[in-house]
Order: structure tokens, then sequence, then C-alpha cells
């Protein structure tokens, strides 16, 4: 288990993500800093252009381990809030398809959490990227999440 | 039991109910998916399980009721 904050805020939205809103949203009077990742959809992929993007999850689990990352951000780094949105569905060029924000009084841990959410949600959180090209699509290469040991014998 | 990404294109269809022996495990549920998809059977290196939403051992044994997936790997972001 693990502490909700409940100022965080994670979210797996349709329509286009409001970056301003989600800046104002972590920011507070007792804040330094605000770190914020905008991931969006660029237009070539290994060298081949891309026409758009569709992006599923499996949403249930997908905002579970949004919220664990939350949860792990609060543990490793002095942060005050974060907040986490990831779009799915069709996205054009250019379109924000992640954007995670993170408050502290200070950069370092700021910097440091951003980090650490990004490259923890593209390793365990359930979502995949379909990109489609003049000529076909393909399922992104993506990353396996680690899997749990074996069971443990039946008792 | 529940498939995404391109598991799912495979297979032509996202969820579903299955009835299984008692003691069976996610590994037996997979295998009764390869012999009615036998291209599934060449993906089974690269998923990974989940069982109520949380990642999830081969070899975990299944209760009634359990929600089960088999995920690709990821590529949010």
């Amino acid at each position: 288990m693990f502490t909700i904050h409940q100022e965080d805020l994670f979210e797996l939205v349709q329509a286009p993500i409001d970056v301003p809103a989600l800046h104002r949203r972590v920011r507070g009077p007792e804040d330094g800093a605000i770190v914020i990742f905008d991931g969006f959809v660029r237009n070539e992929s290994h060298g081949r252009a891309t026409k758009f993007l569709d992006y599923e999850a499996y949403e249930p689990m997908a905002l579970s381990k949004m919220r664990e990352i939350g949860a792990q951000l609060h543990q490793k780094f002095a942060i005050r809030r974060v907040a986490i949105v990831h779009r799915l569905g069709r996205l054009e060029i250019g379109e924000t398809s992640i954007l995670i924000a993170v408050s502290a009084a200070h950069r370092a841990a700021a910097f440091d959490a951003c980090r650490y959410a990004i490259d923890t949600l593209k390793k365990t959180v359930p979502i995949w990227k379909k990109e489609y090209f003049e000529d076909g699509a393909v399922w992104a290469d993506g990353e396996l999440p680690p899997a749990p040991p074996a069971a443990k014998p039946a008792s | 039991m529940l498939l995404f990404g391109r598991v799912r294109e495979l297979a032509g269809y996202r969820e579903e109910a299955e009835d299984l022996p008692e003691g069976a495990t996610i590994a037996d549920l997979f295998d009764r998916y390869t012999r009615r998809f036998p291209a599934l059977a060449g993906f089974r290196s690269s998923l990974v399980a989940s069982r109520n939403q949380e990642f999830a051992a081969w070899d975990t044994k299944l209760a009634e009721g359990d929600e089960i997936a088999f995920l690709p790997p990821v590529s949010g972001g």
C-alpha cells in the first residue's frame, strides 16, 4: 500500500492536455520550483515520417501504476505536489501525450522526481502506442515490465 | 481475461470470460488461448501477465472472479 496525497492528480484523458492548467494546479506559495515534462508526438520514428499515433491503455491498472509512481516520488524526493496526465486515442503531430508536473521547494528534487517519473512510467504503466505511417502502422517497441518471481507453493 | 495492443489485434478481441478447472494457473489460461490462436504462442516471451491489475508470475493460481490480462511491452509516454 502507499500513501495518497490528496492534492496530486493522476488522469487518463481523451481530450487535449491543458498544460498551463496543470502548471497552476501544482504551483503553491511554499514552492520555489516546478519541473514540467511535456512529451509530445514527433513527426518521425526511426527515419519514417509519422502521420499520427494511437494510444491505448489498460485503464484501471494504468491509473493505479501512475498513483504508485506519485507515491514513490513523495517517498524518494522532497517534493510537494505531482500531476501525471496521459492522453489516449488518436494524437496528431505536436500534440502532448504525457504531462508530468512536479513542484518542490528546491529545484534539484523537482528535476530528479520528474525524471524518475517519466523513466518509471515508460517501464511499468500499461499503455501502448501504435505508430501510423504513410505505408502502414506498427506497435512501438516497448519495455517489458519486470515480472514478479514465481508464486510461492500453495499453502 | 483481457488482451491489449498487438495481442488484442492478433486474437481479434479484447475481453472474454473463461472457466478453468480448479488449480489452473495463468500459464494454463494462456495455453488455452494459444490452442485457439496459435500465433499467440510466439509472443509468450514478450508478454507479462497481470492478475487483478498487479503484475503476476505465470505460475500464479487462479481464483473465481480473477481479472487476468496479457500485456505486451509497454510504450506509453
